[in-house]
């Protein structure tokens, strides 16, 4: 499939991308951020190139990234670090996180400390909804902006943030289009396929993500190519890049028809309700806080309500929850999320994994079990 | 969830353990009053839980660093959930138990014993059930999330509070309005109104710890040093467990008094103070006695603990007792792990081995504690610049299993005698 | 009199007779139940190796687990300020030891006096240990030297967990009985590799500085030394002997105490 392999052109070459290179070529800011709280929309109004920070997309050797972080944080962080330490972010010309969760803190911390990348900052993201929270998450995108503004000497003015928001929105759209077709019994795209497109998403400028993906939306409707499956699962966790963990589970005859996860459904999740009475920049704000949630935000049953929404949607018969080790708000919400879809008629499969893992071996067999016991129960 | 009531009830053994420690003290001739009334205050609390439903008033159960002097304030008694978990360790040496009760309730492994250990401890009815559930996201993600499966697990209600990463107007404000939402939230549940002027006599009472507190870290500088090789532990409790109380009050003034009597008469804790050390993170509780024993052997003494013992600049209002009680939150010394792990943090480790003439450093490495370990490198860099020789040692605060005594002892033995051939 | 280093570990007892050069002589023998049996015993082949005689008046300084429990030792001083001692005699240009043990491994550094600076070690786990290649040399039923010549026929190196020696194992064997099998070589490589890599954690934790050694009796591996080098992108210096650098620094320590207590 064409449109496929120009994804993967991407994903090889990651970080340093043609199109990024392309991009500084130009004499243009590539600003990497780490989490679905930062707003893309106002890297992108300041006329700079928004990347995600991401590690290996396998299950590399992590040195350095074991010696600054430690061994008990997740191997995400260790590895988005090692990456860092190696050099292999140094096109950056700036950092952005959000004070989500302690992985990603330190990982802040460390990368300041220790990697010279010469923008570095950290929105306070609260973990409620109400409208306190709103009012301080809107306050610190503010102040976000303006610290972007100042570093670069540019004026991120309303107008270049409502077209951000509109190509970004497109994204979105397009993304749940191509969702959408997942939720047939039959879909013209795996999972995996799926994850490969996502991980180009956000490591492109968009303009041209979203000419492509639009391309093999196209191309899948017009298909007559078809996926069967055992059953209709969903992977629910914490960061999961690696296409070959879903093909893992696929190839055990199931069919990984959504997925709720930082680098999928929730990157994408909302769009941005523009409003012509309410300021542009509080659209954004709201949309982000209130974006399909991380399990650090409070309470859980707004993630849990999405997840049932989603099993219902896509017709899911099981769960299967990667998390990843060390990554403790996921591991907490599990025992409640796990109940949550018990009383939904739906069992999980709980995987505890290492970040970049492809999912061979154990994991396989683990899910052989899953998929016989959820045949013998007559899904 | 299913709770299997299984575990006598180890508050009852906490409070016998401490009044032997109180017998013990008064009965030894050159005893500490301060020791005394460390385990009076002790005693004090976990009687007030034990008694706290009789007295027909209700339980609090809340995470770390939770600002309960709102709590005391309006007559509901407090459960501090984590102190509460070492404290059964401690002295009653179980724990596998709870351990395996939390690992029934599907919560994963690596999460931090303290955390596991307090769910499993619900279950299992070794601490008292609680009727409210209050937990905030200070210091950890850990803390954060502890509240929700409690909550369902013990069928109590309960407040998150929300505390913001750094110290803008707005992100205090925020915070400000939170405490406010949990006082309402205390009142419905409780049918009491907060008493103000209480609150303000609590938040007065805190000024002067944290006072009192600045004194004490003071006297350490002194060489050698007056404070008990492990008396950090004691100061970190006290404040856990009574802030803004008399009895915490009372207890510092006369270890206060007893350091100022002890630097007059340059007496050292140690009979012979050879290593002046700088602490992080905690030793394991179970070891304390041990680690009290190898201070005396080896004349190390542990001095200051940036992270743990040092306070932040700033005096208390009391007049403004929700802003009061917002600014200590960024005051106390774990907040400088939490927030934006900045050049401040940094000098202050500088600052104080300097000021506190640190021959070495041990880091106490908890194989559960993400946030604290990820600084290991940090900070051993950071003390190589000034030639501070730092051993990290592999440890879990309430789990025994993972670092035996002579492992420590070893790692001990050849970190003094690293110091001492330089 | 004589001077004398015996490190005592938990399966082999190291003793060295100092004499003016150097290592005069030594001895490697297995641990028994007993220290003090086993310091005896490796003391006394020591010292008839060098034609000295057992009854002698001798001036021993112990090191190593079981060093401590030794009647007749004038001293114990920890494994690492020992290495650092014994090392420094050897190659004084070196500030990094990896020392690869048969149960443990870790990192040391050493000023330009010989004095340790610091060092991370780890025994809570098998991975980087002799204990792990033996089981390893089992599993693939060959010697340790043939291991180690194969080595250096890899086209690439298996890929072998690092952070557990159970699953390094289990790996193993699927590699062996995958279709195909991962080529012998390139799995003896991986081996190496995840072995190297437990070890180069501590390195970067604690910091590279050149001139690197490499001790302890997994050392003799020239396969592995060969995977170290390539990590850290330079050679390494490798001691003859590198079981007894131990034992050798007690030795010096027993000097230096004695030429301390005859200058009064």
């Amino acid at each position: 499939m064409n449109a496929l392999d120009r994804f993967r052109e991407v994903n090889r070459s990651f970080p340093k991308t043609s199109q990024i290179l392309e991009h500084k070529s130009q004499g243009k800011k590539v600003f990497g951020w780490l989490c679905t709280y930062v707003p893309e929309e106002i890297i992108h109004a300041a006329g700079a190139l928004p990347i995600r920070i991401i590690g290996y997309s396998h299950e590399a050797e992590l040195d350095e990234g074991n010696a600054h972080l430690y061994i008990n944080n997740c191997s995400f962080s260790r590895s988005c670090l090692q990456l860092g330490l190696e050099g292999e972010y140094d096109f950056l010309d700036g950092v952005v996180g959000g004070s989500t969760c302690d992985g990603a803190r330190r990982l802040f911390d460390v990368w300041r400390r220790y990697i010279g990348t010469p923008f570095h900052h950290v929105l306070t993201v609260p973990r409620k909804f109400d409208d306190k929270a709103q009012r301080l998450y809107c306050d610190e995108v503010l102040k976000f902006k303006r610290h972007l503004e100042e570093y670069l000497g540019v004026d991120i003015t309303d107008d270049a943030l409502h077209q951000s928001t509109l190509l970004l929105n497109e994204s979105r759209a397009l993304l749940r289009r191509l969702y959408e077709l997942r939720k047939r019994d039959n879909p013209p795209i795996t999972g995996a396929e799926t994850m490969e497109v996502l991980n180009a998403a956000y490591r492109m400028p968009k303009e041209i993500f979203n000419r492509w993906i639009q391309g093999l939306i196209d191309e899948l409707e017009a298909s007559e190519k078809t996926h069967s499956g055992r059953a209709r699962l969903m992977i629910v966790g914490s960061v999961l890049t690696n296409p070959e963990f879903v093909k893992s589970i696929e190839e055990q005859g199931a069919l990984v028809v959504t997925d709720e996860l930082c680098t999928s459904t929730r990157y994408w999740g909302d769009e941005v309700q523009l409003d012509d009475d309410k300021p542009v920049l509080e659209a954004i704000s709201k949309r982000y806080l209130n974006n399909f949630p991380c399990a650090r935000m409070y309470p859980s049953d707004e993630r849990f309500n999405r997840i049932v929404d989603f099993t219902r949607e896509y017709k899911v018969d099981g769960v299967i929850s990667e998390t990843v080790r060390y990554c403790v708000p996921y591991a907490h919400d599990l025992p409640l999320l796990s109940k949550r879809l018990r009383d939904e008629g739906i069992p999980t499969l709980a995987l505890d994994v290492e970040y970049g893992t492809s999912g061979s071996g154990q994991i396989a067999t683990r899910v052989q079990a899953f998929l016989e016991m959820l045949e013998a129960s007559g899904k | 969830m299913t709770i299997e009531r299984r575990g006598g009830n180890s508050v009852g053994a906490i409070i016998k353990a401490c009044r032997l420690m109180t017998r013990m003290n008064q009965a030894t001739p050159g005893a500490r009053q301060s020791d005394v009334l460390y385990y009076k205050m002790l005693e004090g609390y976990y009687r007030r839980l034990l008694q706290a439903h009789d007295d027909g008033k209700l339980i609090a159960a809340h995470t770390d660093f939770f600002p309960v002097e709102l709590v005391y304030a309006m007559d509901i008694v407090p459960m501090h959930t984590e102190v509460t978990t070492w404290m059964m360790t401690l002295f009653t040496g179980e724990n596998e138990d709870i351990l395996s009760a939390s690992a029934e309730l599907g919560l994963a492994s690596e999460i931090c014993t303290p955390h596991r250990g307090l769910a499993g401890a619900f279950v299992t009815g070794a601490i008292p059930r609680p009727d409210i559930m209050l937990w905030s996201n200070l210091v950890c993600d850990n803390t954060a999330k502890s509240g929700e499966l409690i909550m369902d697990v013990t069928g109590s209600d309960g407040f998150f509070l929300d505390h913001p990463f750094k110290q803008s107007d707005e992100e205090v404000k925020y915070l400000v309005e939170g405490l406010g939402d949990m006082v309402s939230f205390l009142e419905q549940r409780s049918g009491n109104r907060m008493d103000w002027d209480r609150m303000s006599e609590i938040v007065e009472r805190m000024d002067r710890q944290i006072e009192l507190i600045r004194e004490i870290n003071e006297l350490r500088k002194a060489v050698p040093t007056p404070f008990s090789p492990l008396g950090f532990m004691q100061l970190l409790t006290v404040d856990y467990l009574c802030p803004g109380q008399p009895e915490a009050i009372e207890y510092l003034e006369a270890l206060r008094d007893e350091l100022v009597a002890a630097v007059k008469d340059g007496r050292g804790t140690v009979s012979r103070e050879r290593f002046r050390l700088m602490s992080f993170f905690l030793p394991p509780m179970h070891m304390l006695g041990f680690l009290d024993r190898i201070a005396e052997e080896f004349g190390a003494v542990s001095v200051n603990e940036p992270f743990f013992t040092f306070w932040g600049e700033g005096r208390l209002d009391p007049s403004k007792p929700l802003e009061s009680v917002a600014q200590k939150s960024y005051m106390i010394p774990e907040m400088r792990m939490f927030g934006p792990l900045d050049e401040r943090a940094i000098d202050s480790i500088v600052d104080c081995a300097g000021q506190y003439r640190i021959d070495g450093a041990i880091f106490w490495a908890n194989v559960g504690c993400r946030h604290t370990c990820a600084t290991i490198k940090l900070f051993k860099d950071v003390l190589e610049d000034i030639d501070v020789p730092m051993l990290t040692v592999d440890c879990d605060v309430v789990d025994p299993t993972v670092a035996s005594e002579e492992e420590v002892r070893d790692k001990l033995e050849q970190f003094f005698e690293l110091l001492e051939d330089r | 009199m004589h001077l004398l280093g015996i490190d005592v570990g938990s399966l082999t007892t190291k003793a060295v007779v100092l004499g003016d050069g150097g290592v005069l002589s030594y001895s490697i023998t297995e641990s028994g139940d007993e220290s003090e049996q086993s310091a005896t015993a490796a003391m006394g082949q020591a010292l008839r190796s060098a034609g000295l005689g057992i009854g002698d008046d001798t001036y021993a300084v112990t090191t190593g687990a079981g060093g401590k429990a030794v009647s007749f030792s004038r001293q114990h001083k920890s494994v690492n300020t020992c290495l650092a001692r014994g090392i420094f005699h050897l190659f004084p240009e070196v500030r990094t030891v990896i020392d690869m043990g048969a149960e443990s491994s870790g990192v040391l550094k050493l000023n330009a006096r010989g004095r340790l600076t610091d060092w991370e070690s780890q025994d809570k786990c098998a991975s980087g240990t002799g204990i792990f290649l033996q089981q390893m040399s089992k599993l693939m039923r060959m010697s340790l030297e043939e291991m180690s010549e194969l080595s250096f026929e890899a086209k690439a190196r298996a890929e072998v967990s690092n952070t557990c020696a159970v699953f390094a194992e289990s790996e193993v064997i699927s590699h062996v009985h995958r279709k195909p099998p991962t080529p012998t070589a390139d799995l003896v490589a991986g081996i190496y590799a995840s072995m190297v890599s437990r070890v180069m954690v501590m390195c970067k934790l604690i910091g590279i500085e050149r001139e690197v050694a490499v001790v302890g009796g997994v050392a003799l591996n020239k396969g592995l030394i060969n995977i170290v080098e390539q990590e850290l992108g330079f050679k390494v210096m490798v001691p003859e002997v590198p079981q007894i650098v131990a034992a050798l620094g007690a030795g010096i320590i027993a000097r230096e105490n004695v030429e301390k207590e005859s200058e009064g």
